[in-house]
């Protein structure tokens, strides 16, 4: 790997890992929203690194176009609510969640890092791996394989976003004035019936009580 | 062929038919249905009697060859090696082939008289659901070929008596009286399974014809030992507090019982404990056997002293009464006995026990029969009083007597049944009717009276008509008792003597109740209206019945007119003893038909005595004259009342002894307050305590669990982190988890666990010192160790255990230090200690080690010898009795396991080599004492 | 030089910052980011995988996965903060809890 690289591997990974612990730190949601676009950025560096272009787009266009940008939109849907005020009031779970994770994180980290010397490392292309080599990520050889060998998973997924957007506008939409009126009175309509039912049965019951032991 | 099949369809039929009203019988309300019901009920029952009588038929061809009809096994069951197959087999034989006669003959025109007498019950198919499931269940009792297929045509009878006797459950008297029969009945059970199996143990076999043959040969000769004299003291006490509890009961007023009956209830558990504990007499399997199934005939044809559910089983419906709990039924104790009856004649003890129970049951039942008001409730009394007379009979060795009172008995006393069913229909009396309310009928219901007084001549024994006869031969097989050796005469007499006193009370009861109901005139018709009745202290309460008694229909008519028939005739089967009386010797042997019918099947007790008949014929007919003539001259005239106030021991007699009050006392009352000891401990220690705290301690735990469920995803969240950090836990150790895989001669394969980021190094002889001190070894290692690195002698026991089968190896690790160790029994084998010839504890064989040998002491017993040690060296094996013993050495390799981690855990395996297969050649057979 | 040990090093700091802060923040929004840290996170190894195994596509084929999945979960995880948010007038995770108990 090129000097370049090299030097665009620490720089995203220190944004990355700066804008992530901003990500979770921040108390603003916009500020972390930001913050989070940031880390989006950052990653898609790190796929050019890696031979990932397509990916690297992809990221930019879905992640910081799509999801970081609807997250925006709720929070400003949201207001100034957006923001949830300070309460210690879960700070030992909380704290207990942190530790945890910090523990295993830290496990994992220690382990990953004596293995790496063993790891290999990144290399060029060279002339043996032929003009194959730099297609590696592309779009034409992504493109490839998921029109070819992983159709049929690519139209599954497009029907799984074909879901989520129903579900969402199921979940999300609320009721118009006319329709939250209309189911009131139904509403109002069932529980005098169940009322009734039951003042039936009470009297029912009343009656066998008083005829009983014959 | 075909009497197989018509056989099965005997069975097969009448529970068809009860399947099907049961099924579809629910809802059956108007008059169609209702007569689809009874016709589909009348039909398989007559379908039944039809296929009966055909298999009759063919048992007349055949010189009454039993023809056996096999459906299926049932199950096996296993005495040790012996087996005992139990099937699904039905046999019609001389005796089953003329009970399954009578039984389907009389069930049919009782099922034709149930469809007019219950024509305007609302539960129409029920009832004829449990007639025909009773009618099944009676067939199975009669046709079974074994005794567990007649227990279930015997509980089968006794649900179905159960159901019809509570069908009018709405009266909780009723369904009380259902009970009771049911728990009777279950008590005697209890006898029929014990005696049952007692015979199961003695014959080996369960099929009747087994356990006859078995019998016969002298199978049930030998004896019990009774309970140990230590056990009186419990036995004792245990009688003691019941009594005790029972004599509280009726302190505090709960019971009304005169001291008299406490005495006599005392005296009569007292003398049991004394015969049992005391006296403890010998009591041969034959006596016992034959004790507990006739207890169970006590339940089932109630006798003393588990008679009292018969009377109250006339709550049921009348057909029923006369079908089940008068014809039927109550007699399979009697078709038992006389099934049985080679077993029976082994015991005179238990056969004297049997008739004089019978006789006293028969007295007992006829004189509270004298004084009773109600016409099934006399009847019922007579039943109880008739199955005595059988069983005084049986008891006497007269089975087929005895038998032949039960064919006759059915006859005259269905038609009695029938006839109290007809009058009671016709004045619109339910349940039972009462005669001081009746007289007249003679006019209203000609028919009715006729075959009644028919039955009632039967019953009475009149000359010529059915009683007659069978009475006649039941006295005169009482007498001729005194043939069957080990039967005391006085007792033969003193049976004669009561069986003849309660023939008298019989033609008296009988007529009695003849005359009050249809002598004289209709008394309801005056007295309506009038409150005259109303003491009445049975608390039916009527104020009289319907004043213009309707005459039968044909449905109940016609079964009457063709019992009434059978009544007077059914004796001819059996004239010859009159005939040889007589001095007439007929050509063949249709005159005594009955006792050369059944001859081959039933015992006989032969003649005891000389000129017996002369008695039986003597007292038989001055019982019935003198019974009569007293009735005649008493009620006669239809006029005269039983007494308004009757005397103290009227009072005792309408009061049944007070039967029920001593049970009450004794056996309820006590069983009562156990119950509510029990009742406490239930509610106290096991709800309150037992079930209480078990639901507290769920209901804190439950309420420290809901508070992890606090609704806070991230706490949620770290609870699942603690889990991944449980797990990860796991994997921050390295785990060598060292197998040996392969050990062949002084050849080993280990392999150590393979994991993230694993290195292994290994030390292969176990010194110590690793082979490499890098982590870089693979995690498999075969090495082949040599003698020198053992770390100890092993001495390997194999072979088979001494007085065992098998053995596994053992392996015995010798100490280093040349201390001795001794081999145990479970090493040697659980006999080995025994194996010295002088009895005498052997001195076990020592091994220990001494440089490179190991030097064994084998044991004296076995060897025969004494200080003759032998040495073995690493490889060489020798024989201690049947066990081999073999020298090997203690290896042991390591590994040591570093994770991605860093960290470090060892693990060290063991293995036991010997040399390869060289060592048979050089081995030593040191061969120690003789095999055993 | 960078080898594969600092991809997965990076990968997995970050998949424990987005695992802390779901597990340690209090507002859905910023739990739901955390969420996207640890899926980014996920995808970072399966690339670096892949170019270090180069003879396919399967790593960035699943990443390429993930990330329409993530955007799915997106689109309704955000929904549901709405949902939320009208109900009870807060996007706080604590006070969704009427299944508790």
């Amino acid at each position: 790997m090129s000097l370049a690289g090299t030097l665009l591997f620490y720089l995203c990974a220190t944004i990355g890992v700066g804008s992530a612990v901003a990500t979770v730190t921040l108390r603003s949601p916009l500020r972390a929203a930001v913050a989070l676009l940031l880390h989006i950025v950052a990653l898609a560096g790190l796929y050019l690194t890696l031979s990932a272009h397509f990916l690297a787009a992809l990221q930019l266009l879905v992640y910081a176009g799509a999801v970081v940008v609807l997250f925006v939109f709720t929070i400003m849907l949201i207001g100034p609510d957006a923001e949830v005020p300070p309460n210690a009031r879960t700070f030992g779970v909380r704290a207990l969640g942190v530790a945890v994770v910090a523990l295993l994180t830290a496990a994992a980290v220690s382990t990953v890092v004596r293995i790496s010397p063993q790891t290999p490392t990144l290399a060029g292309c060279t002339a043996e791996q032929g003009a194959e080599c730099g297609q590696f990520g592309g779009v034409g050889a992504l493109g490839r394989v998921l029109y070819t060998d992983s159709v049929i998973l690519f139209e599954l997924v497009s029907v799984l976003l074909l879901v989520a957007v129903i579900g969402a506008v199921a979940v999300a939409r609320g009721r118009t004035t006319k329709e939250a009126e209309a189911a009131k009175a139904r509403r109002l309509a069932r529980e005098a019936a169940e009322a009734e039912e039951e003042a039936a049965a009470r009297k029912l019951s009343a009656e066998v009580a008083a005829h009983g032991g014959h | 062929m075909h009497a197989e099949l018509a056989l099965t369809m005997v069975v097969l039929l009448p529970l068809a038919g009860a399947i099907i009203n049961g099924i579809f019988g629910r809802g059956v309300e108007t008059a169609d249905e209702k007569s689809a019901v009874g016709k589909l009920a009348t039909g398989v029952v007559a379908a039944a009697f039809f296929a009966a009588a055909y298999c009759f038929y063919v048992l007349l061809q055949h010189e009454g060859e039993p023809i056996r009809a096999h459906l299926y096994d049932w199950f096996t069951l296993r005495l040790g090696s012996h087996t005992i197959p139990i099937g699904v087999t039905f046999v019609m034989d001389r005796l089953s082939g003329v009970m399954t006669l009578f039984v389907t003959g009389i069930g049919t025109l009782i099922h034709v008289y149930s469809t007019g007498y219950m024509s305007e019950d609302p539960s129409y198919a029920r009832f004829f659901t449990y007639l025909n499931l009773f009618m099944a269940s009676m067939l199975i009792l009669v046709l079974g070929s074994s005794m567990p297929l007649l227990f279930v045509g015997w509980e089968g009878v006794g649900l179905c008596s159960y159901l019809l006797i509570g069908f009018w459950f709405e009266n909780p008297n009723y369904a009380a009286a259902g009970k009771k029969a049911f728990i009777m009945n279950r008590i005697g059970d209890f006898g029929v399974i014990v005696g049952m199996f007692i015979l199961m143990m003695a014959t080996g076999s369960l099929e009747f014809s087994g356990i006859n043959a078995a019998a016969q040969s002298g199978a049930l000769k030998g004896t019990f030992e009774l309970p140990r004299p230590e056990m009186l003291g419990s036995a004792a006490g245990l009688v003691l507090v019941l009594l005790g509890l029972g004599v509280v009961a009726f302190l505090r007023k709960k019971v009304n019982l005169s001291p008299l009956a406490w005495l006599v209830a005392a005296a009569v558990l007292g003398g049991a404990l004394y015969v049992l504990f005391v006296v403890s007499p010998t009591v041969s399997i034959a006596t016992a056997a034959c004790l507990f199934l006739f207890l169970g005939c006590t339940g089932k044809s109630a006798q003393i002293p588990l008679f009292v559910w018969l009377p109250d089983a006339m709550a049921g419906p009348t057909p029923v009464s006369a079908l089940i709990h008068a014809a039927t039924m109550v007699t399979a104790g009697v078709y038992l006995c006389c099934r049985l009856s080679p077993v029976f004649m082994q015991s005179p003890t238990a056969l004297m026990i049997i008739s004089v129970v019978g006789a006293l049951t028969a007295l007992l039942a006829a004189t509270i029969a004298l004084v009773q008001n109600h016409m099934k409730r006399i009847l019922a009394y007579s039943t109880v009083s008739q199955l005595g007379f059988m069983f005084a009979a049986v008891g006497a060795g007269a089975f087929t007597a005895g038998f032949f009172h039960v064919f006759t008995h059915a006859f005259f006393k269905a038609c009695l049944f029938l006839g109290a069913g007809a009058v009671m229909h016709a004045v619109h009396a339910h349940g039972d009717a009462d005669v001081r309310l009746l007289g007249g009928m003679r006019k209203h219901l000609p028919v009715v009276r006729w075959t009644f007084l028919l039955s009632c001549l039967a019953i009475a024994g009149f000359p010529l008509t059915s009683g007659f006869f069978s009475k006649d031969e039941i006295l005169l097989g009482v007498v001729n008792a005194q043939g069957i050796e080990g039967y005391s005469p006085e007792v033969s007499w003193f049976v004669f003597g009561v069986l003849v006193l309660a023939a008298t009370m019989t033609a008296f009861y009988m007529f009695r109740l003849y005359f009050l109901t249809f002598a004289g005139e209709y008394r309801s018709a005056k007295a309506h209206g009038s409150d005259e009745a109303g003491h009445d202290d049975h608390g039916h309460g009527e104020h009289g019945y319907a004043e213009h008694p309707h005459p039968p229909e044909p449905a109940i008519a016609w079964p009457l007119r063709i019992l009434g028939v059978g009544a007077i005739l059914a004796g001819l089967v059996n004239i010859e003893p009159i005939l040889h009386v007589l001095h007439i010797h007929p050509e063949g042997e249709w005159g005594n038909w009955w006792g050369h019918w059944l001859g081959p099947v039933v015992a006989s007790a032969g003649e005891g005595l000389e000129n017996g008949w002369i008695y039986a014929a003597i007292g038989g007919t001055a019982a019935m004259a003198v019974g009569i003539g007293l009735a005649y001259s008493m009620y006669g005239s239809g006029t005269r009342m039983p007494a308004e106030n009757p005397g103290a021991f009227h009072q005792l007699l309408l009061n049944k002894w007070k039967v029920d009050e001593l049970y009450e006392a004794v056996v309820v009352w006590p069983m009562r307050w156990v119950a509510e000891f029990a009742a406490a401990v239930d509610k106290y220690f096991v709800d309150m305590i037992l079930a209480k705290a078990t639901a507290t301690a769920v209901e804190i735990g439950g309420f420290l669990f809901t508070r992890v469920q606090n609704g806070v995803v991230y706490a949620y969240g770290t609870v699942m982190a603690l889990g991944v950090l449980g797990v990860g836990a796991w994997f921050f150790l390295p785990h060598p988890a060292l197998t040996v895989e392969k050990l062949e001669g002084e050849t080993a394969s280990l392999r150590a666990a393979v994991g993230l980021g694993y290195a292994y190094r290994w030390d292969g002889d176990g010194d110590g010192e690793f082979d490499s001190e890098e982590f870089e070894g693979s995690n498999t290692l075969e090495r082949t160790y040599a003698a020198g690195e053992r770390k100890a002698f092993v001495a390997r026991l194999g072979g088979t255990l001494v007085g065992a089968v098998g053995g596994a190896d053992v392996d015995i690790t010798l100490p280093t230090d040349g201390s001795a160790v001794t081999l145990r029994d479970s090493e040697l084998g659980a006999l080995w200690a025994k194996s010295s010839a002088d009895g005498s504890a052997p001195v076990p064989p020592v091994l220990r080690v001494d440089g490179d040998e190991v030097v064994v002491r084998p044991n004296d017993a076995l060897s025969g010898r004494d200080g003759n040690e032998f040495r073995l060296k690493y490889g060489e094996s020798a024989q201690l009795g049947n066990r081999t013993l073999r020298v090997g050495a203690l290896v042991r390799s390591s590994v040591e396991v570093q994770n991605a981690f860093g960290v470090v855990r060892r693990q060290s395996k063991d293995s036991v080599i010997f040399p390869a297969e060289a060592e048979h050649a050089e081995a030593r057979h040191a061969t120690v004492g003789g095999a055993l | 030089m960078i080898s594969l040990g600092h991809y997965l090093a990076l990968a997995t700091l970050i998949f424990g910052l987005g695992a802390a802060g779901f597990l340690s923040r209090r507002n859905v929004l910023i739990q739901l980011m955390s969420i996207e840290l640890m899926l980014n996170a996920v995808n970072v190894v399966l690339v670096a995988f892949n170019r270090f195994h180069p003879e396919n596509h399967a790593g960035q084929l699943f990443a390429f996965f993930v990330i329409a999945v993530a955007a799915a979960e997106a689109a309704v995880g955000l929904s549901i903060v709405i949902s939320l948010f009208r109900l009870k007038k807060t996007v706080e995770s604590d006070r969704a809890d009427l299944l508790k108990h």
